[in-house]
């Protein structure tokens, strides 16, 4: 190694080294920071060296790695933060109690309840152990809600991979198959959400090429808070105690916020990773919750945070610095998996399940006594000073003593960033004939049914499942736009929950892409009956040291702002996820979006499935050429044909309003967004939830531009919902819809047929049964 | 007539305990406890004033969830510490004719005790029938309807009618089996007994006939749930406690149901409340 010389051994009774960057040249510096695979810049090398030569000293390997953890793109959003703040971090509403500051986003559901967001993503640990990565990702979602003092009551996965049919030849090495990570991340989710008793109740799984070497695992979590019992994740009081409560620290999880989640994906990942993938166990996990939420029901805790990416370092640091305090911590105490670890991997493991509390002196003993209840490890590890500072002891030895301000403190980056606009192009030619292509698009996997993942996921434990994320007959059931909760027993004010993007529109246009993945999940939420109230975001991006990749986060957060910021509906948590690029290169830029909404009263929630034969049927919304990212683009071979849809918030405002209330009012007894495939698959996926219902739609004339019969089944405009309303109820419904873009369709009867006439000719006719046949057995054909 | 006094018992890993709180305070029980199993057996690391008795209920429930993770098989790690720790309590419990019932995790745990089908006594040194892996090898989530048996000594089920019920499931292993070589006649001597209380059915009542996703873990005989021959021990796989109001059905939006699962809890309370 041509570092050793900067090595010096410390007389103490493990391996404890102090690191001599005073010594060191700057080649030396960046050499030191690959070979421990602290993902630092030379330049942060540099500041790093300077801070120590402020201080007249040389850092100990602890204080190295607790600043490499601190300052890692995970941990401080160094090249996303300035890009956020300008946009989306914008967006004001009177519902936001405490959002963007912490783990998690915290909204007012009503006089004495908040509801509590997160979401946040696994990628890298998944690409490596899906199993593993996707169980932590659900553990540490869990922990940032429950850190907040907040009950969970829902999770949702938005998951992304490579095509599951992909040929093995064309697989990189060291990459594994996307049909084995698709199996195992499952899997990791079931076993890990069904095992902690918390409801899966939506999500979505997108495929797509980018993903080959990079796959996304995107976890949310939804909780319930007291407004008067919400805890700050800081330390702000001198003298309390920090404990430390869960499972052990052991040598599972070093690096990870360094050395996986802030580098790409290559050859040596899996050998250079694996120790960075942390271990999950959901029957340490349950209890952990019941005992952190026993002590903040008996108001013994003044601060609470979980430990995950960057371990003990990040999490105490920030409690610290965020309390205006310091720290004095002795590592004897924090209790270890094996014996053997240095002090710097006790530091900055990021072993699954541990908790950290801020407790009173005089409630420590009543903290453990529940903890040990639980059989639940709990230890006072230290306690709050007043020195801004972090002091560390371990086997009698000081092992850090770090400026709070200069390791939490995090460095920010204005990178360079290049927008790529998309040129829109005239409508193809060619077609295909509606009949083959509504046969190919049923059977793909971004439109095919997820029932056999879903029905693996436990959606209705708790009893608060009102609307489930499959929706209509129980025996086949329809593709719901989004699930209703209930949150309180006493009370029936809901909240609808979606998460979507389509990363194809994003592919080709980041801006209009993400405003398309903001609207469509507010789509979701209007659709079941729930106004659009607060969203957090996942946003999966390449490497953002490359213009082009900066530049796609840079498009995507400003068409998000410009949504959200129209529709007053703001941004309240959420994660970056960088550097997700693999051999085969970057994936589609993915802002993965959760929406939350507001249902006034469950009672009125609309579901998907067609309800009753003599029902009219209505189209909400103009369809235009659009076809850029659709499925039938891809058919065409032409993704790119004319332009990705695009979004006029002005208009979806007044679209919402008038669909809510005719909701309110009950004239509305099904809707469904229409996204992937178009008008044609909302229309029988409306019918596949439904019992032998059928309908003979008219689409002649239909609000926007299309005109063309293959347009006005296929494309994937914005701003659309099918709606049935009650008969009888037109003239009331169409009263409310007055201004909006809207056309009747047809009427339900009881045929068990699709047929689409388009200038009094068939053109496309379905029986239902035969569609529900392809669009149902897609998953599990690929799946073999 | 007495108050009526519940006892969830929970351990790590139980997930359903707020659920079945839920459900017998919906059916009228007076307090319905969650207990942890350490708090039964009086152990160290619980606070005196935390220390329960198993006695001073009326009703006995084991909810449903993943005790112990399920490690070896579902249930038998917390059949295994009810049976050393709390062996005398239960049995004293089960004897005393009190309703004890059990869901999912907790039917598994009923059936690893041997209380049910509970033909060598009352707790036997080796279980009798088992619940294991789902035929089509994966945990389900969806839901199913089941009809109760017309003859059955079960104290659960008097409140039930003999309609079809729609119940959720969520389980991996729920496949009611016996051993393979005794199990032809073990079910005829459960069907005698009229130890059969619930059976998977078809929409229109017919018997699933073992198929799926009618008979949605491959049971024998289509079996959803037992009782002892008393009728006081039950145990069924499906969840009725996520069945106590109209709008957890899954198709409230297009038909009106009234809640399924809750007469079961209230057969078990008007039971105790006439003990």
């Amino acid at each position: 190694m041509g570092t050793d010389h900067l090595y010096e051994r410390i007389d103490a009774p493990f391996p404890f080294y102090r690191i001599k960057v005073l010594d060191a040249t700057a080649d030396e510096l960046l050499e030191l920071s690959q070979e421990r695979n602290l993902a630092l810049s030379a330049e942060e090398m540099g500041m790093l060296r300077d801070h120590f030569a402020s201080e007249g000293r040389n850092p100990t390997d602890v204080e190295l790695e607790a600043t490499a953890q601190a300052w890692s793109e995970h941990c401080s959003y160094k090249s996303s933060w300035p890009i956020l703040q300008s946009s989306i971090f914008r967006v004001e509403a009177p519902q936001n109690l405490l959002v963007i500051q912490e783990d998690a986003g915290l909204v007012t559901f009503d006089d004495d309840w908040a509801y509590v967001v997160a979401m946040e993503s696994h990628n890298h640990p998944s690409a490596l152990d899906p199993v593993g990565g996707a169980e932590t990702g659900v553990g540490g979602i869990l922990r940032d809600v429950v850190c907040m003092g907040a009950q969970p009551i829902a999770l949702l996965d938005s998951l992304f991979f490579g095509p599951l049919d992909h040929p093995y030849d064309q697989v990189p090495a060291g990459i594994k198959h996307p049909l084995y990570l698709f199996r195992n991340v499952v899997a990791g989710v079931r076993d890990y959400g069904n095992q902690v008793g918390i409801p899966t109740v939506g999500g979505m799984v997108g495929f797509h090429p980018g993903y080959v070497s990079n796959c996304l695992v995107n976890v949310s979590c939804i909780g319930m808070v007291r407004k008067d019992r919400i805890i700050r994740s800081r330390a702000e009081n001198v003298g309390d105690v920090f404990v430390l409560a869960g499972g052990r620290t052991g040598r599972d999880g070093i690096h990870g916020v360094s050395g996986l989640a802030s580098q790409v994906i290559s050859e040596d990942s899996e050998e250079v990773g694996r120790s960075a993938v942390q271990m999950g166990d959901a029957v340490t996990k349950e209890p952990l919750i019941h005992a952190c939420l026993q002590c903040i029901d008996e108001d013994l805790v003044t601060g609470f945070k979980d430990l995950g990416g960057g371990g003990l370092s990040s999490c105490s640091g920030e409690l610290a610095f965020d309390g205006g305090n310091g720290a004095d911590l002795d590592l004897d105490r924090v209790p270890l998996k094996v014996a053997d670890m240095a002090a710097w991997e006790i530091w900055v493991s990021e072993s699954q399940e541990r908790m950290m509390l801020v407790v009173p002196p005089e409630k420590v003993e009543r903290v453990l006594s529940i903890f040990a209840a639980w059989d639940v490890e709990a230890n006072a590890i230290g306690t709050v000073t007043d020195t801004r500072r972090m002091k560390l002891r371990y086997k009698g030895v000081a092992v850090a003593d770090l400026d709070l301000e200069f390791y939490t403190g995090a460095v920010r980056y204005n990178r360079p960033y290049r927008v790529r606009e998309h040129v829109g192009t005239p409508l193809p030619e060619s077609a295909i004939e509606p009949q083959a292509a509504l046969d190919q698009i049923l059977a793909s996997p971004n439109v095919a049914s997820m029932a056999w993942i879903v029905q693996q996921y436990d959606t209705i434990v708790r009893g608060a499942t009102v609307a489930g994320p499959l929706q209509g007959e129980y025996l086949h059931p329809g593709p719901g736009d989004a699930a209703v909760l209930k949150p309180l027993r006493e009370s029936n004010r809901g909240l609808a929950m979606a998460s979507d993007v389509n990363p194809y529109f994003c592919e080709i246009d980041a801006y209009w892409g993400a405003m398309s993945a903001l609207e469509e999940s507010m789509r979701n939420v209007i659709a079941v009956g729930g106004r659009p109230h607060a969203w957090a975001d996942n946003l999966n991006f390449g490497n953002p040291e490359d213009p082009d990749r900066l530049g796609e986060f840079k498009a995507a957060t400003d068409g998000m702002y410009h949504l959200a910021n129209a529709l007053g509906v703001p941004a309240v948590s959420g994660n970056v996820s960088l550097y997700n690029e693999g051999p085969t290169g970057s994936i589609p830029p993915t802002p993965a979006i959760l929406m939350l909404g507001i249902v006034e009263d469950v009672r009125k929630t609309v579901t998907m499935d067609f309800k009753a034969s003599g029902n009219p049927v209505y189209l909400i919304g103009q369809t235009h050429d659009e076809l850029a990212g659709s499925e039938y683009a891809r058919l065409l071979g032409d993704v790119g044909a004319t332009r990705v849809p695009l979004v006029d918030p002005s208009s979806f405002r007044r679209k919402m309003d008038a669909l809510l209330e005719a909701m309110d009012k009950e004239l509305v007894r099904a809707c469904h967004d229409l996204a992937e495939g178009g008008l044609s698959v909302a229309l029988l996926e409306m019918l596949f939830g439904a019992r032998d219902l059928g309908l003979t739609a008219d689409v002649t004339r239909l609000p926007g531009t299309a005109s063309r019969i293959d347009v006005k089944l296929f494309s994937e405009s914005n701003g659309r919902f099918v709606a049935e309303v009650q008969a009888g109820a037109e003239a009331d419904f169409e009263r409310i819809m007055e201004g909006i873009a809207l056309v009747r369709l047809g009427t339900l009867d009881d045929s068990g047929t699709l047929t689409v006439l388009d200038g009094g000719r068939p053109v496309l006719r379905k029986a239902v049964p035969d569609a529900y046949r392809l669009w149902s057995d897609a998953l599990p054909k690929l799946l073999g | 007539m007495g108050q009526v006094r519940v006892c969830v018992m929970r351990i790590e890993g139980t997930n359903r305990e707020e659920d079945a709180q839920a459900a017998f305070e919906a059916a009228g029980a007076d307090r319905v406890e969650l207990v942890h199993l350490k708090q039964l057996a009086h152990s160290d690391t619980v606070p005196q004033d935390l220390h329960r008795t198993l006695d001073d209920y009326d009703i006995l429930f084991i909810p449903g969830g993943f005790s112990a993770g399920d490690a070896v098989r579902g249930g038998a790690i917390w059949a295994a510490r009810i049976h050393a720790d709390l062996g005398d309590q239960i049995k004293s419990f089960i004897e005393s004719g009190r309703p004890v019932g059990g869901v999912c995790n907790g039917f598994q745990v009923l059936l690893e005790l041997g209380c049910l089908p509970g033909w060598a006594g009352t707790l036997p040194d080796e279980p009798e029938a088992a619940l294991i892996q789902n035929d089509i090898g994966r945990f389900q989530s969806r839901f199913a309807e089941l009809k109760r048996e017309a003859s059955t000594p079960c104290i659960w089920v008097s409140e039930v009618p003999e309609d079809n019920l729609l119940v959720p499931i969520a389980h991996g292993e729920g496949k009611f089996a016996f051993a393979p070589d005794t199990a032809e006649e073990d079910l005829k001597r459960l069907e005698a007994a009229g130890q059969i209380v619930f059976r998977y059915v078809k929409p229109d009542g017919s018997p699933a006939g073992g198929e799926f996703p009618y008979n949605p873990n491959g049971s024998i005989a289509d079996i959803a749930g037992i009782c002892n021959e008393r009728g006081n021990v039950f145990g069924m796989m499906p969840h009725p406690e996520n069945a106590i109001d109209p709008l957890q059905a899954p198709d409230w939006t297009r038909r009106p149901r009234t809640p399924c699962g809750l007469p079961i809890f209230e057969s078990a309370v008007r039971y105790a409340r006439g003990l």
